[in-house]
């Protein structure tokens, strides 16, 4: 029964809701914020990928950041190394395309990189904290410092990432010669988003996504049914860089710029921001999330950028410590008590109490 | 060769730095499980209120070593008794809103004081040479100064009545309420502790590194790295590992630069673990 009720949340109808606006947008919108719109939707995406594991195993990575910024880089060199050496390396003396930028130059193998890369980084992380045997803090602290640590490392071999300026000039997607418009990138970053979105929900939906639920919940009584834990929490934190590996890619041909700023501990921080106020385990919180603040956030921005930095901890801050389930959480849990309210017949109706008092009747009969 | 080893003379002190910088983190989550993200935060607070206290007043060090511990100190009380207390035992929900309460206070600071680096001089001036390595005075006080804590540490630990009920608390807490010891008092006192020692090791810093209000998140990943590696709950293995770690990396940053041999111990780190899970110093095990 339990199960059932679940099922008919407001969640889902929130998904189809948030869709069909975004399918809709373009034909409001203007170009202007359609592009920015797209960028929303990388970010949606970027958000999805922390929540399958945030949410559903309840490993809270503080570094997820390191995983888009990794496709991305990988991306970004890609389209750097096109056309021979990138004009920021020549500055540093380089002459030849390095060897793993010969790779890079093979775009579709980028592209499969960009997935891969991240995926790897993670699974060698995963192993190594996840068949260990440290305390669940661990994983957050060590999440963070390798995060600060990638940033950092991007930060100092400019010869190879472009430093602190990042690298800039990057194109948007050709197909044939000609290069997309802005509408077409909206429509192809959506489309990306519905299949990753389906692909979520069925993942979290399956059986695999139960036993990671369980994880979350009671990890040594899975051990006691036969589980192992650290497979599940390894395949989930893999397929999670993955996705945001796939997002960082996404985000290069329309904002044709990365810096070390997207793969490091504050961008992090933002989508920890996201998935605490739209609420995490239901996919539902997490597009929410994502696509409110990121809105807000670049209609604000733009002239209050003190400020905004100052709302957002404290919107976390308020958050947390009054609504821990977040907005999507707060309003599903408000409903499903309302509804087993109703079938209890606590919310009193006149039926319910002629009900007790008939029931009251025939038992004082019976005696 | 001399490279190698004035190189390790500079670790030493290095090693004091992050000594300091970690120990706050270790006493505060040994005793009340909880990881204070804004920890960063206060030793920036501290390098703030050392910059006031000696560039802007023109006190004397050792009053802003006293008053960036007592700031500090006093903001962690307020902290403690009107946020942690409240996620007491939820540690997701406090990594949050410690995480939270981070970017509130750089963001804070980045508004009343501005972007743009602080400089605080040097308290002692001078230095003095050993076979051809010069060795600067300040080095050799903050040695001092780290030892010093240490000493500190460990007697309020092991020889006060205070200390007793902490490791009271430490180890088993419902005895310890049941044995009348009042936990809420002695959580706050620590994070007071805790955070004070932050502040501390915020005036220490400043001397020697730029002042400004994203400072923080730079130290918090050092102080981590120790933790993992010293295990939690564990002063001498904090110390033990603080100069494991600040060795390693300036001796290789003598050759390398110093990010390729932060991130290459950074790595080692995580492959110990592995096997060593409470941490290379711990050998006991609760």
């Amino acid at each position: 029964m339990m199960k059932e009720m679940k099922n008919i949340g407001w969640d889902k109808y929130i998904d189809v809701l948030l869709f069909a606006f975004l399918i809709g947008f373009p034909l409001v919108g203007s170009l202007f914020r359609v592009e920015m719109m797209s960028k929303c939707i990388v970010y949606i995406i970027f958000a999805l990928s922390l929540d399958i594991l945030w949410g559903s195993a309840g490993l809270m990575n503080l570094g997820q950041a390191m995983f888009f910024g990794l496709g991305g880089y990988v991306l970004a060199l890609s389209y750097a190394a096109r056309d021979g050496v990138p004009a920021f390396m020549a500055g540093f003396g380089v002459t030849e395309v390095p060897w793993f930028m010969q790779i890079l130059q093979n775009t579709p193998l980028a592209v499969l990189l960009g997935m891969v890369v991240p995926g790897v980084v993670a699974g060698l992380l995963g192993y190594f904290i996840f068949t260990s045997k440290v305390k669940g803090v661990f994983f957050n602290i060590i999440t963070l410092s390798l995060a600060s640590l990638i940033e950092m490392f991007f930060n100092n071999q400019q010869k190879y990432t472009g430093g602190a300026n990042g690298i800039s000039g990057l194109p948007p997607i050709t197909i044939g010669s000609e290069p997309l418009s802005i509408t077409a990138h909206y429509y192809l970053m959506l489309a990306v988003g519905v299949l990753v979105y389906l692909f979520c929900r069925w993942l979290t939906h399956s059986r695999f996504g139960m036993i990671l639920r369980s994880v979350r919940d009671n990890e040594s009584r899975l051990q006691f049914l036969g589980f192992n834990p650290a497979a599940f929490k390894l395949t989930i934190f893999v397929i999670s860089g993955m996705i945001a590996g796939l997002s960082g890619m996404l985000y290069i041909p329309i904002h044709s710029f990365i810096s070390p700023g997207n793969i490091g501990v504050a961008f992090s921080t933002s989508v920890l921001v996201w998935l605490a106020v739209g609420g995490r385990g239901n996919l539902t919180g997490a597009m929410v999330g994502a696509f409110l603040i990121t809105w807000m956030e670049s209609l604000l921005s733009e002239q209050f950028e003190n400020v905004w930095l100052l709302l957002l901890g404290a919107a976390m801050l308020a958050v947390v410590m009054f609504f821990p389930k977040g907005l999507v959480g707060t309003l599903l849990d408000w409903q499903y008590n309302r509804k087993i309210d109703r079938q209890m017949g606590l919310v009193q109706t006149d039926d319910s109490v002629e009900l007790r008092e008939s029931d009251f009747a025939t038992a004082k009969g019976k005696v | 060769m001399e490279l190698l080893i004035s190189q390790s003379i500079n670790g030493l002190s290095v090693s004091a730095m992050l000594f300091i910088t970690a120990l706050g983190l270790v006493i505060i989550f040994g005793l009340m499980d909880v990881v204070n993200m804004a920890h960063g935060e206060f030793i920036m607070i501290g390098a703030y209120v050392t910059y006031f206290v000696t560039t802007v007043f023109h006190f004397p060090f050792l009053v802003a070593m006293l008053s960036a511990f007592l700031v500090t100190a006093l903001l962690g009380i307020v902290i403690e008794v009107t946020l942690i207390k409240r996620l007491y035992g939820k540690v997701a929900e406090t990594l949050l809103a410690t995480f939270a309460l981070s970017i509130i206070l750089q963001q804070l600071v980045r508004m009343a004081f501005g972007p743009e680096d602080k400089f605080v001089g040097l308290p002692m001036e001078g230095s003095f040479s050993l076979q051809g390595i010069v060795i600067p005075h300040y080095n050799v006080f903050l040695i001092a100064v780290a030892l010093g804590i240490l000493a500190a540490t460990l007697a309020l630990f092991y020889k006060t009545g205070f200390g007793m009920q902490l490791r009271a608390v430490t180890k088993n807490r419902s005895m310890a309420q049941c044995l009348g010891v009042n936990t809420a008092r002695i959580d706050t006192l620590t994070f007071a502790c805790g955070s004070g020692l932050a502040g501390l090791a915020g005036a220490l810093i400043a001397p020697v590194k730029s002042v400004m209000p994203s400072m923080g998140s730079y130290y918090i990943v050092d102080g981590f790295l120790t933790v993992v590696l010293g295990g939690f709950a564990s002063i001498a293995g904090t110390a033990a590992s603080s100069v494991v770690i600040s060795e390693s990396v300036t001796v290789m940053a003598g050759y390398i630069s110093e990010i390729t041999a932060k991130v290459l111990v950074f790595l080692i780190i995580i492959v110990l673990i592995r096997f060593k899970p409470e941490g290379l110093f711990t050998s006991e095990k609760r």
